[in-house]
């Protein structure tokens, strides 16, 4: 490799980096306002923000949320993916363009469309109701990542098995799944970070006083411009590179990636 | 083991559940609301009172955008009760059918008490708090405290002056439309307007107040179309300070106004009442600086002079005209971008 690509490399890691760099440091300037450089250190916003009754709760319901949707549309993505892989269903490209439609559509129209079927219907708006739009917003991901993985799998070993006569639960268990598991377990990777972030969704279904932490922070953003919100950033950004540490330490991120 | 008589039981809380739940729903107010110090305070304080009161739950939505959720509900049933916006937004919503143009006044005694400016004509609802917009500036950087409008316009802010995006931000809409007075023939004078932002660059343009107001107080900037709010609540940590222009400041009025078809009337009357109340209104001036409608408050010394409470101060507060800025955003939004983005 030339000395340019590595140049070149490093530019565009300095690219994507700096800037979580910068609200890093923000959250470490004890001025009273967002400004860099930092004239000194204080970890006075992040005692805000875990003292923050607002930021608490959101945290905690945006971390219930993740989780339930990673395993909502990890079931889902995961039976949709295998329908259409694998089940020689009619419309199949149908199905998948209707799967991947969220994908495509603005996050702002699928928003804004779900808020008004929930009124229509008279549902009104909960922590239910927000998990199945999270859920409907993070199929894609997961379905994308468990076709990426079927399309490579050897499906002679999954007719060899169904040949020595297991049954097609018993195929799935003991031999579709542990194929399939890296796209699964990327999946759901996905959709927890695209539930734990997810903004224009939210900002429709979020129920009042059960606001996620991007909804919370949105709202203190139009009223209060001080480190609280780079502290609650940053807190952010240490549970996404906590869950990837996780996964690879668990199940092995390049296992869980290699698609 | 189930016996006949869980089973029983549980059919009834079944059958009665909708009931129930129906009863709780009937009980329920639905306001939008603001975050920040005002939502703490109001949360803490306000809320409980009225809902002791009233024997009823208050459900804030602090989560914006208000108008698009209530224009998505169906009309019959409103997503809220009362609606709680700046005074730009209630004219397209009342326009769209949302929401009445006045509350029924006979129920809430208290607007009695307040300054005509709540219930002017270019009001949609009714007013229970105002900011002045006006000019912020750096003591340390800034020699003279500006004096009119005119004076944000001076050549050696260039660069160091800020403002607002105008199709997002009604504080930039504000200084449009007086930037026509102050070098045309009025608030409508849209050519004067388009020549006086041209003649505003270089200027820096933010989406929110909040943008604008940490750039004053980080030091990036000497002067910023802002409220009084943000200057006057920030003064014990910089040298920042609030100019009001000769011009007369402009007002930025928090509105309530009663969702058209909501089924709570009486609770979002008593509502708004309650917001008129004098507990209320000096409660929210003391803590987080904004202007009380009322007129026979008398607030702690601290507050006086700054917050608009006497006949003469109100008598600075200019009201835009909101209803004509609405009928021709297009029209200036198409061409501000043009300006500003040129």
């Amino acid at each position: 490799m030339g000395r340019w690509f590595y140049v070149l490399n490093g530019l565009i890691l300095a690219f994507l980096l700096l800037p979580v760099a910068i609200v890093i440091l923000f959250a470490l300037n004890p001025e009273p306002f967002i400004a860099f450089p930092p004239s000194g250190f204080s970890l006075r916003w992040y005692d805000k923000f875990l003292h923050s009754r607002d930021f608490m709760h959101a945290f905690m319901l945006s971390l219930e949320l993740g989780v339930g949707t990673a395993l909502l549309a990890g079931c889902i993505g995961t039976a949709a993916a295998l329908a259409i892989a694998r089940g020689n269903l009619p419309g199949s490209g149908f199905l998948t363009a209707l799967f991947l439609s969220p994908l495509v559509l603005p996050g702002l129209l699928t928003g804004f469309a779900m808020f008004q079927l929930v009124m229509v219907l008279g549902i009104g708006r909960s922590s239910s109701v927000l998990l199945v739009g999270h859920t409907v917003v993070a199929i894609p991901y997961v379905m994308r990542t468990v076709l990426a993985v079927l399309a490579n799998a050897d499906r002679s070993i999954e007719e060899a098995a169904r040949g020595l006569g297991a049954s097609p639960a018993t195929v799935f268990r003991e031999v579709t799944l542990p194929l399939i598991r890296p796209g699964v377990i990327a999946g759901c990777m996905f959709a927890f970070i695209t539930s734990f972030d997810q903004f224009p969704v939210s900002l429709f279904l979020v129920a009042p006083g059960e606001e996620t932490l991007p909804i919370a922070m949105f709202n203190y953003l139009r009223f209060d411009f001080d480190g609280t919100i780079a502290a609650a950033s940053t807190v952010s950004i240490l549970l996404a590179v906590l869950l990837v540490l996780a996964i690879e330490r668990t199940v092995g991120l390049q296992n869980s990636t290699r698609l | 083991m189930l016996n006949r008589r869980t089973l029983l039981g549980a059919a009834a809380g079944t059958l009665a559940m909708p009931t129930l739940l129906g009863a709780q729903e009937a009980n329920t107010l639905r306001i939008t609301g603001w975050g920040g110090a005002w939502g703490e305070v109001m949360r803490s304080k306000h809320i409980p009172t009225f809902e002791k009161a009233h024997n009823c739950t208050v459900e804030v939505d602090t989560a914006f955008p208000f108008v698009p959720k209530l224009l998505a509900s169906p009309r019959g049933r409103p997503v809220y009760d009362v609606l709680h916006t700046n005074s730009n937004e209630q004219w397209s919503v009342f326009e769209q059918g949302l929401v009445e143009r006045r509350p029924d006044l006979k129920l809430v005694p208290n607007a009695a008490k307040t300054y005509p400016y709540a219930t002017s004509d270019s009001i949609v609802g009714i007013v229970i708090f105002t900011s002045a917009i006006g000019l912020a500036w750096r003591k340390d950087r800034i020699q003279a405290a500006p004096a009119s409008w005119k004076d944000f316009w001076k050549p050696e802010y260039a660069g160091k002056r800020a403002s607002y995006v105008i199709p997002a931000n009604s504080l930039g809409q504000a200084l449009f439309m007086m930037a026509g007075k102050v070098y045309g023939k009025g608030f409508k004078d849209l050519d004067a307007s388009f020549k006086a932002m041209e003649a505003v660059k270089p200027v820096r343009l933010f989406d929110f107040t909040g943008g604008a107001e940490n750039a004053i107080l980080a030091g990036e900037l000497d002067i910023a179309v802002l409220h009084d709010t943000a200057a006057y609540r920030n003064q014990d940590k910089v040298p920042v300070e609030f100019a009001a222009p000769s011009e007369g400041v402009m007002a930025l009025e928090q509105v309530l106004s009663v969702t058209t078809g909501t089924p709570k009337k009486a609770l979002a009357h008593e509502w708004i009442n309650f917001m008129l109340s004098q507990e209320v209104q000096r409660s929210m001036a003391e803590t987080v600086w904004y202007s009380p409608v009322r007129s026979d408050l008398t607030l702690a010394e601290k507050y006086r002079g700054k917050l608009l409470t006497t006949p003469e101060q109100v008598a600075t507060l200019v009201q835009m005209p909101w209803q004509w800025y609405n009928e021709n955003k297009d029209r200036i939004d198409d061409r501000v971008n043009r300006i500003f983005r040129g």
